[in-house]
């Protein structure tokens, strides 16, 4: 789900940003740096909405970069263990999407009375036909893990218990 | 040499690297990865899959191929691994898998973090989008994709017509020990009954007693606010 968190980071500058317009460039390099990153801790940084505070500048020794400690906040998006969230269908297997965040739902978790049925546009169906999994459908779906790349988390989540499953399905709708 | 134990999983026993060689690319890679980042990758991996039968995972999603450290093929889960000891020693293993699966943000963040709703993010990500196409004429500024796809994420999860309401709503709950991150779970899934509540949100069972009458109240006011589509 979407947090509103303040981190901190250092930030180092050259001198050629230095002047009138120090702080201007030091976000920007701030939102360059961070924004669309994704770290274990908060997870995905989805936007900065402000800049709490910029400390004093530290010169390095031995080169001119100077480091300014920044403090700001920002949006960021951060799949839970236990969490119940409403992802799309991106493509059998299954694999789905909530937001920049990708989920694997495998066949063990998906209810024994759904088949995998497999073709031109491959799906999973009850017995009775009744609900069909297919791409661009929308499914709730409970995370029961999350990995952490350099760049992306990755979850698995489960279909099989109460209240989960497909929402709507996108012939019909 | 077989990892076991730890956050990890107990690997398949690794042999010489001829016979690594031998094996088919997928697992090669799941090995020589093991081998060169195995202790990071160990305590990163936080699958909880305690009580499920021996998944055979043999996947590779479209973007990162051979990027997980999963052995292909069988591999043993390792049980113990869970932060959490269950010590529910007659009851059946669903009853586990469940009490493992429950909500921990706030044990899991620190402390000066805000949940939002979707709908709450929703109005915010607006904002900055505004903001960003009065800012677009520094070229180098753009939002990354993860914005575009948050962005459209809390746009089609927002329901609710206004979020203050909502949340005046919710926090008669939190009278009632319910956390601000169940709420935030309970508003985002906009359940229809008690009984949806308290499947979804596992850890509400305790409470289930105190519970049911305020949130039929608070269902309803939440189904009043909802955005008619």
């Amino acid at each position: 789900m979407f947090f509103h968190i303040v981190l901190e980071r250092n930030m180092q500058l050259h001198p050629r940003h230095f002047g009138r317009n120090l702080r201007e460039n030091l976000v920007s390099k701030l939102m360059k740096d961070v924004e669309g990153t994704c770290s274990g801790r908060h997870g995905f940084v989805v936007a900065i909405t402000g800049i709490e505070n910029v400390g004093k500048g530290l010169i390095r020794d031995g080169t001119g970069f100077v480091t300014f400690p920044v403090k700001y906040q920002c949006v960021v998006f951060r799949p839970f263990k236990g969490e119940v969230l409403e992802a799309v269908v991106t493509m059998m297997g299954f694999f789905a999407e909530a937001g920049p965040v990708q989920i694997f739902v495998s066949n063990h978790l998906i209810p024994d009375d759904m088949e995998f049925q497999s073709g031109d546009m491959p799906n999973y169906t009850t017995s009775d036909g009744s609900v069909k999994i297919q791409k661009d459908s929308e499914v709730r779906l409970k995370i029961i893990g999350t990995r952490v790349d350099a760049t992306e988390i990755f979850c698995i989540g489960t279909i099989k218990d109460d209240f989960l499953g497909v929402i709507n399905d996108p012939t019909t709708a | 040499m077989s990892e076991k134990g730890g956050k990890g999983f107990s690997l398949p026993t690794k042999t010489t690297p001829k016979s690594a060689l031998k094996s088919t690319p997928a697992s090669a890679t799941a090995r020589h990865d093991d081998n060169s980042a195995k202790s990071k990758r160990g305590r990163k991996v936080q699958f909880g899959m305690e009580g499920l039968p021996n998944l055979g995972f043999n996947f590779s999603s479209p973007k990162s191929d051979g990027k997980f450290a999963i052995p292909v093929g069988k591999g043993d889960w390792a049980k113990g691994g869970k932060g959490e000891k269950v010590v529910n020693g007659g009851k059946a293993p669903v009853a586990k898998e469940a009490k493992s699966l429950e909500l921990r943000v706030e044990q899991e963040l620190p402390e000066n973090v805000k949940c939002l709703m979707d709908c709450e993010a929703a109005n915010i990500l607006e904002g900055i989008q505004e903001q960003m196409v009065m800012l677009s004429q520094d070229s180098t500024i753009k939002l990354p994709e993860s914005f575009h796809l948050g962005l459209q994420y809390a746009k089609t999860r927002s329901y609710y017509t206004n979020p203050q309401s909502v949340r005046r709503v919710l926090e008669a709950l939190s009278k009632y020990g319910v956390s601000y991150s169940e709420i935030c779970v309970i508003a985002n899934t906009c359940p229809e009954t008690v009984d949806e509540v308290f499947a979804l949100v596992r850890s509400l069972e305790a409470k289930k007693s105190r519970l049911s009458e305020p949130l039929k109240d608070v269902l309803d006011e939440l189904g009043k606010l909802k955005k008619s589509t």
